[in-house]
């Protein structure tokens, strides 16, 4: 999933829509991230390569909108709405996730087992 | 065969012409039936899928005519689940089912003299509608290792606990035959599901009927037999082929999903497919079994010449074809046409003897012998049923069975762990398939295919690791997680039921390839969605299994806590957030849902602060663990495993609960105005404490122990904080209330894993120096729970001992304990050491041993009468002994302070010097300790005491610190080594922990940047 900047990566990626909840002022999205290129990424228990600084769903809350639109701890959020999340700060993708003006999200995530599978299903 | 030249042919004949006729008869009343049947299917609520069926059927109702049985599945689960019902030490359970309301179907099977079987199936529906089901589960003893101990103070070794963690073998059987008819798809290919599932498989049936000849007027008639059914067909000849479009997807369907259990079953835990011709599975090539192919190409012939041999190549295929297409499952796929030509064949033998092939009676007549026919699956189940649930056989209405009992039986128990000895018995050109096809076959796009692949791989894989590891590298996991989203229950059941095998057993990278596919939140996915018991069952046994990884255990946490708490634990706990009042509060019920489910979430809540805080916070879970821990005291159930759990949790929960939870810092004691008990930072005031002096400690005691008097209601100077509103969540944990439970359960629980965590979560409770533990320490003994402690200290379990030890320990950090303690534990605590080399009886474990010294150290500081209770109790010679010989240095050294210490009261000397010690007794053998190392410690763990061995058995904080550690600077992969359940590691392990600062561990920890982890 680690890419070198400057190459073009090549991932295999989910889509997944999440209807943000309204609570209050509040829009829920129900989902933490943790990452960025302004953190250290060899805290970052989901992945095996201590150098991927991209952005990483650390908790889903159960039965919250992202879990509801099957994002999964772990996932790797590649874009949001159309943004680039792989080179990113912490902070500017926490406020990608949570315009105010935006209902709705999509991302693009990858996740290891997605990778998995299909490399599994090209190899038979 | 050699039945067949006894037979004579006109008796046959006049038999069939008797079958048949009566067959018609049936068939109208059948007719009939089906009706009922499919009604009552409807009101069973049945998946949606079958339903629809059901009504498509009704509309068409000619097509089943000559469909006589269905299984019906929604009795089928939830007995299925009742059965399963945790036997913890029962190797194997057979219980049988009844399904009322669904029809049996007496089969006979008439050779004739050309050499054709055939075989008449009839159904007296209205008399005698009985579907039996033998379902066997066996419940193995498995170990699951559980690491529990985490929370307790000592650092117990995490032991492994052969949990009975229910690896569970289903075996489901069902007497009935089906006939059904099976819609062809146009080309034999695979009719998209709904429409005709079955058509892919049935021109190769009907190839095999076709040989049948005359019997069958068409291929496609054939199709709707199963297996042996070609002896059904003399009773479709009227019923014409074109009919059979209509109906099939009906009844096949609904049957193949119902029976697809049945794979498990007994001998014939082979996979029915196995035995499909290869072009039946055009689709997936990789279904084919080359071997069979040849097979079938002879026998696709028609009108071969009839004969022995043709009979036993013809049943072959035909055997084994039902099954993948939830055509009954005909246990041992004897079926009646297949005894004749294996009658030789030593396995079948006895079966195939009982059941003459139709004609052949032993004198019997040949209604008679329809009978026997009809139960000639029977049999087996009546063996089943009287071989182990005798009680069920008179229930049970085939007596014709009986006499084929014996070698079936023990068949059935040899199969069922070798599946490849019946292929072997059975012929051997037929083989079971390979695992890659099993796990190909997950993936067929029949879902009967699938679910009977997935109940086979769980076959295959209970208790054979080998195979399991096999599954995991053929990537048969994945594919199983992905079936636990199908909507059709029989599937995503046998996924579960194999998933939970898989994850069953040491092997961790199971586990892991589990989490590694989303097969937590898939789980966890099921459970919202499914309300059928089994499967729920299924589900948390799965979790429970994965729970005892450690890296998953905060995966579970993530996905499942709260969902497991208010889909099982609340619900089965009978707490309820707003209790009604008019309704009594309802009892815990001690399921088996309820019992894997809090065996799950006790083994995560070992895993340290973060996983405690979760469960702790998580909305309802300590409140319901608590109601269900009353009502078990209150209903006198204290014995079982759910009980246990719920302990453990409770116990692992309380572990320093005076520092993790929210607003702790609020209730922390100012040490200086302590009223009895002081921490170890402490330790010099705690002499001028002494308010309580020692001498008051016998009066003390008998005011505890015997009268309940008045001191005994103020609690003496502590004033618990009044509450305004309620306790709810997690400060129920610490309220000096849960005191009583916890005693409750020292006293009546017969469990030693009840009673060490009982014991632990006093000691937890106790430790700490916040305002909460001081009134745990004082309320226990108010609740006269000193003398409960020392009692078992008498116990024989080992881990009891250690656990009350410590407990003690804890508790005389209240002055008045300590005096209590010091004067009425002594004996107890020093009869549990042992005398030099020489062992007491009860060989307790280094880890015991040590928490005994230390305990004993304990009361013993500041406290020259306690010191002189010791020397009473003659332990002066049993210390000095293990001071100088004990083999082990922790043994040693904790002797050795407890030594230090009596010496150090010099009006005590005396007395010692007159019993013939000496200063050099006292003295630390090797490397001294200095003393002052032992006030050196700051005493911040959780207990105040400055032991240098507080590390080694009173507190694992280290442990967890560490872990935690490594959790977020890893991928979650702990301490693996550490937390092995292996006993044989335990030495080690203390010793490494020993040797390891903790303090500084813990603040490395701290120290680290943490990760940035917003909330969106």
């Amino acid at each position: 999933m680690a890419h070198i900047p400057g190459q073009p990566v090549t991932a295999v990626v989910q889509r997944i829509e999440i209807h943000k909840l309204r609570h209050g002022e509040n829009l829920i999205l129900g989902f933490s991230i943790g990452g960025g290129i302004d953190q250290d990424p060899g805290q970052n228990p989901y992945t095996e390569d201590k150098t991927d600084k991209g952005i990483y769903v650390t908790r889903v809350t159960e039965g919250g909108p992202a879990e509801v639109a099957g994002l999964l701890v772990g996932d790797k959020i590649m874009q949001v709405n159309g943004w680039d999340m792989t080179m990113v700060t912490h902070d500017q993708a926490r406020k990608r996730l949570t315009k105010k003006n935006e209902d709705i999200v999509r991302l693009l995530v990858t996740r290891k087992s997605l990778q998995d599978v299909v490399r599994q299903s090209m190899l038979q | 065969m050699d039945d067949y030249d006894v037979r004579s042919a006109a008796s046959i004949l006049a038999s069939v012409k008797e079958q048949e006729a009566r067959f018609e008869r049936l068939t109208r009343a059948l007719e009939e039936e089906r009706r009922n049947v499919s009604l009552q299917l409807e009101r069973a609520n049945q998946p949606s899928d079958r339903l629809s069926l059901c009504n498509t059927t009704g509309s068409q109702p000619l097509a089943w005519q000559q469909i006589v049985m269905q299984e019906q599945s929604p009795s089928n689960q939830t007995s299925i689940a009742m059965m399963q019902e945790p036997q913890e030490l029962v190797e194997e359970t057979v219980t049988i089912e009844e399904d009322p309301g669904t029809p049996t179907s007496h089969v006979s099977v008439v050779t004739s003299e050309d050499g054709t079987t055939r075989r008449t199936e009839t159904k007296d529906v209205p008399t005698n509608m009985k579907v039996t089901k033998v379902v066997k589960t066996i419940t193995r003893r498995t170990y699951v290792p559980v690491t529990v101990s985490e929370t307790l103070l000592e650092s117990k070794p995490t032991t492994p606990t052969p949990d009975p963690d229910p690896v569970t073998k289903m075996v489901k059987t069902v007497t009935t035959r089906t006939v059904r008819q099976i819609p062809i798809g146009p080309d034999g290919l695979p009719v998209p599901e709904g429409s005709s599932p079955l058509g892919s498989y049935t021109d190769s049936m009907d190839r095999r009927f076709m040989k049948n000849g005359d019997r069958y007027i068409t291929p496609q008639a054939s199709s709707t037999l199963n297996r042996s059914y070609n002896s059904y067909n003399d009773s479709y000849i009227d019923s014409p082929d074109a009919q059979f479009r209509p109906y099939p997807i009906h009844d096949g369907f609904t049957d193949m999903s119902d029976h697809y259990g049945s794979l498990s079953r007994g001998v014939n835990y082979r996979p029915r497919y196995a035995y499909v011709p290869a072009n039946n599975y055009r689709p997936e090539n990789s279904y084919t079994l080359p071997i069979r192919k040849d097979d079938y190409a002879h026998m696709a012939q028609p009108q071969l010449p009839i004969g022995s041999n043709v009979e036993l190549n013809r049943s072959q295929p035909e055997r084994f074809q039902p099954e993948p297409y939830g055509l009954e499952d005909d246990r041992r796929s004897l079926g009646p046409d297949e005894e004749e030509a294996y009658g030789l064949e030593p396995d079948y033998s006895t079966a195939n003897r009982r059941t003459p092939g139709g004609g052949v009676d032993r004198g019997r007549p040949s209604r008679d012998r329809s009978r026997r026919r009809g139960g000639y699956d029977d049999p087996i189940e009546a063996e089943l049923i009287e071989e182990r649930h005798p009680y069920l056989h008179s229930v049970y209405t085939a007596p014709l069975a009986q006499p084929e009992r014996g070698s079936m039986a023990s068949l059935d128990r040899m199969g069922r762990r070798s599946p490849s000895v019946d292929s072997i018995r059975k012929d051997p050109r037929w083989r079971d398939p390979d695992l890659p096809e099993v796990i190909a076959m997950l993936g067929h796009p029949i879902d009967p295919v699938k679910s009977n692949a997935a109940a086979y791989l769980q076959h295959l894989c209970y208790e054979n690791d080998k195979i399991k590891k096999d599954v995991r590298h053929l990537k048969g996991i994945p594919i199983l997680v992905g079936l636990l989203d199908h909507p059709k229950s029989e599937v995503h059941r046998k996924a579960c039921g194999a998933l939970r095998n898989i994850s069953y057993g040491k092997d961790n990278d199971n586990k892991v390839a589990i989490k590694n596919c989303d097969g937590i939140p898939a789980l966890i996915r099921l459970l919202r969605k499914t309300n059928d018991m089994e499967v729920r069952e299924l589900i948390t046994g799965t979790l429970w299994n994965l729970s005892s990884f450690e890296p998953l255990k905060m995966v579970i946490i993530n996905h499942g806590l709260q969902t497991l708490t208010n889909e099982v634990i609340i619900p089965h706990s009978g707490w309820e957030h707003e209790p009604n009042e008019d309704s009594k509060p309802r009892d815990a019920e001690w399921t088996t849902v309820f019992k894997n489910t809090s065996g799950c979430l006790r083994n995560v809540s070992s895993d340290g602060a973060e996983a405690r805080r979760r469960l702790r916070e998580c909305d309802g879970l300590v409140d319901a663990l608590l109601h269900a821990l009353q009502s078990a005291v209150g209903k006198k159930e204290m014995d079982n495993k759910s009980v246990e759990n719920c302990v453990c949790i409770m116990r692992n929960l309380s572990y320093h609960v005076h520092k993790e939870v929210p607003g702790a810092e609020r209730f922390q004691e100012p040490s200086a105005n302590q009223n009895s008990g002081t921490g170890g930072t402490q330790k010099k005031k705690k002499d001028d404490a002494g308010c309580f002096g020692g001498k008051k400690a016998k009066e003390e005691w008998f005011n505890q122990g015997r009268k309940n008097g008045e001191i005994d209601k103020n609690y003496d100077t502590l004033d618990l904080p009044k509450r305004t509103e309620p306790t709810k969540g997690f400060e129920l944990l610490y309220q000096p209330e849960v005191v009583r439970l916890y005693l409750s359960l020292l006293t009546e629980s017969q469990n030693y894993n009840t009673l060490e965590a009982a014991a632990g979560a006093l000691q937890n409770l106790s430790a700490g120096q916040w305002i909460w533990s001081t009134y745990i320490r004082a309320t226990v003994r108010k609740e006269k729970g000193l003398p409960v402690l020392v009692e078992l200290l008498r116990s024989d379990s080992d881990k009891v001992v250690r656990a009350v030890a410590i407990a003690l320990r804890n508790l005389s950090i209240d002055r008045r304990n300590k005096d209590l303690i010091g004067s009425y534990a002594m004996r107890d605590l020093v009869s549990n050491l042992p005398s030099g080399q020489q062992r007491p009886a009860k060989n307790l474990e280094e880890d015991t041993v040590v928490a005994i010294l230390n305990t004993i150290h304990e009361i013993v500081t500041d406290s020259s009468e306690n010191a002189r209770s010791l020397i009473q109790a003659q332990a002066v010679e049993k210390l000095v002994a293990i001071n100088k010989t004990s083999q082990s240095s922790r043994e040693t050294k904790a002797a050795s302070h407890v030594l230090q210490t009596v010496w150090s009261y010099k009006e005590l000397r005396n007395t010692l010097h007159k019993e013939g010690w000496n200063k050099s007794h006292f003295q630390p053998l090797a490397a001294a300790v200095p003393k002052g190392s032992k006030g050196g410690k700051p005493g911040y763990d959780d207990s105040t005491l400055p032991l240098m061995e507080r590390n080694q058995d009173a507190y694992s904080t280290i442990d967890h610190r560490n872990k935690e550690c490594k959790y977020k600077n890893e991928d979650g992969r702990g301490d693996l080594t550490e937390r092995e359940p292996l006993k044989s590691d335990t030495s080690r392990k203390n010793y490494i922990r020993n040797n390891r600062p903790s303090v500084n561990l813990v603040e490395a920890c701290d120290t680290k940047p943490q990760p940035v982890d917003s909330w969106v």
